[in-house]
């Protein structure tokens, strides 16, 4: 499964848009500096290249707590920041509510301890708790994954997986080609050899 | 969603107003993609659409034939319906023992656009007989959606099974509304509670299935735990590989930082960027104007001269220019202006600019070696 062609472009123009913007400051920071700037970067770009899922909700969520990244993002997103900081549609906590919670946790335990007390350590309730916990690993590692429940987990991890590909690959490409450019343009051979040793590359 | 619309105009006007419902149904304002949808989609819709074809034009035909039929674009239907996706939850109501099959001239309870697009394909297709509108409603029942999705997934494999021997039985009088129809397997429980935990463990299943298609080396491991344990290691590695690269690219960055835009402004001009050449010519002028107001006076003045090289070309041609045209229009200029200007005092600056420029004009037939190739 592929990203499409237009999430490429897009996302490639949004980085270079990006990178553009912020290339004044690139010089004056440290290299530590430097790399978290392109990966805000590149999540920016990528999230808005998007644009409007639950995990890109998220993610800009998480990378405007802090307030410097606010301005950035600002200004990179635009408009479209204050439409995608807002709470979607489907809400962003599931309601629930307590008297119910209440009421199913006690019928569940219940449950639980009838089945456990006759059989003992039942292999249903070993597989519950590993896909649980897994569940909440994934929860975690999703941007914006915390509210959403099994199903729409999977979704939005399966598009996080695909985007997160795509990102990768982009910028494995983009890092081949200022690094040839980078040898090509250093070189101290004349033109037509810098040609030549271009072809043999 | 760009991609699906060629191929859409291909369709039949009813196919388009489905499937467009459809997208609209997932609720998603302005996605760019549907990887998975948008591929299969493509692939899957036609043969629907051909079998479809069939249907309508073997209208009151024999029973066989359209029993042919209906098998015909069931499977061509499964096909399909698997790969489209829909992401929204529905209120599943399971309808007790049997199912309702939803109606042609129901009045619809909601005016979703995709119902009404049902009913007039419906009311077109209402020659096909009895056998045709087992195959609508299997396909409606797929479809409706209303106030949630409806996996087809789920009452497909019913609908198989039931087809065949209940032909006759099905009753297409029953009123559309919100909820999917979902007919109770032989010999399995048939509570509302059961029906529902059925249709969301299958539709787990098939985003699993999908998760196991996208994550490598996942094909051999049955079972939730160890697919999520897979998915779990996968995303992390794939975030670390974004930081590593992020931090590469810083490493390689503060040099390169004269490059980035004369780079892509070049770049982008190279024909070995097909479909994404059009849309980037736009960008590359702008990326140098930014340039002059990022870079120093030396760099400046520098860019000043290519890009006025650059600009040229760009702007007097009208927008669909063809790639080779604007090639040879850098190739002819360059090598003149450039070598005036190698007379002015610019020094390794402006040895940069011009080697990394003229290389990827050059070598336009001769084609970058693929690492350096970027698909766009």
């Amino acid at each position: 499964m592929q990203a499409t062609k237009s999430f490429e472009r897009a996302f490639l123009r949004q980085l270079l848009r990006v990178f553009r913007l912020s290339a004044v400051s690139y010089k004056s920071m440290s290299l530590q500096e430097r790399k978290s700037a392109i990966k805000l970067s590149a999540d920016v770009a990528m999230a808005s290249a998007r644009g409007s899922r639950k995990w890109t909700r998220g993610l800009i969520a998480k990378l405007s707590e802090e307030d410097e990244h606010r301005s950035f993002l600002r200004l990179i997103l635009g408009t479209e920041y204050e439409r995608l900081t807002k709470p979607c549609h489907g809400s962003w906590k599931i309601p629930r509510s307590k008297k119910i919670v209440r009421r199913s946790l006690r019928v569940c335990s219940r449950r639980k301890n009838n089945l456990r007390a006759p059989h003992g350590f039942k292999s249903s309730v070993l597989a519950r708790t590993l896909v649980e916990k897994r569940t909440h690993a994934l929860k975690r590692l999703v941007p914006g994954g915390e509210s959403l429940d099994g199903y729409s987990l999977l979704d939005e991890a399966l598009d996080y997986v695909i985007s997160l590909r795509a990102q990768a690959d982009l910028m494995q490409k983009l890092l081949t080609t200022f690094e040839a450019s980078k040898l090509s343009a250093l070189s101290k051979c004349t033109l037509p050899e810098r040609k030549a040793s271009f072809v043999g590359k | 969603m760009q991609c699906l619309r060629t191929p859409l105009s291909d369709l039949s006007v009813l196919e388009r107003q489905r499937t467009r419902a459809e997208w609209q149904q997932q609720g998603q304002e302005q996605s760019d993609y549907h990887p998975y949808d948008a591929d299969y989609c493509m692939q899957s819709l036609l043969p629907v659409e051909t079998s479809f074809r069939a249907l309508h034009s073997c209208s009151g035909g024999g029973a066989n034939e359209n029993h042919g039929n209906v098998h015909g674009s069931n499977d061509c239907f499964s096909n399909a319906w698997p790969d489209i996706v829909s992401s929204m939850h529905c209120p599943v109501v399971g309808a007790a023992a049997s199912v309702e099959e939803t109606s042609v001239n129901a009045s619809s309870s909601s005016s979703s656009r995709k119902r009404k697009s049902e009913n007039t394909r419906r009311s077109k297709e209402n020659s096909g007989g009895s056998d045709g509108k087992d195959d609508n409603n299997c396909k409606r029942i797929k479809e409706e959606t209303g106030g949630g999705s409806a996996p087809p997934e789920a009452k497909r494999p019913n609908k198989r099974k039931e087809e065949s021997a209940d032909a006759s039985k099905e009753n297409d009088k029953a009123p559309k509304s919100d909820y999917i129809h979902v007919r109770a397997r032989r010999g399995q429980a048939t509570d509302s509670h059961s029906l529902a935990e059925r249709v969301r463990r299958e539709r787990i299943s098939q985003r699993m299935k999908y998760l196991q298609d996208l994550v490598p080396g996942c094909s051999k491991i049955t079972g939730k735990a160890g697919m999520l344990d897979e998915i779990i290691n996968y995303v992390q590695s794939l975030q670390r590989q974004v930081e590593f690269l992020s931090m590469k690219l810083a490493a390689v960055n503060p040099m390169m930082d004269i490059n980035i835009d004369s780079f892509f402004g070049g770049r982008e001009i190279n024909p070995t960027c097909k479909s994404g050449i059009i849309p980037m010519i736009g960008m590359s002028s702008e990326l140098l104007d930014q340039s002059y107001l990022q870079f120093g006076s030396l760099q400046h003045d520098m860019f000043m001269d290519s890009s006025d090289l650059l600009l040229r070309p760009n702007v007097n041609p009208p927008a669909a220019v063809s790639d080779t045209s604007l090639g040879s229009c850098l190739n002819v200029n360059g090598s003149s202006v450039w070598n005036t200007n190698l007379q002015n005092v610019y020094g390794v600056e402006f040895q940069l600019g011009r080697g990394t420029a003229l290389p990827f004009q050059s070598l336009q037939g001769n084609l970058l070696p693929n690492n350096l190739k970027m698909e766009m």
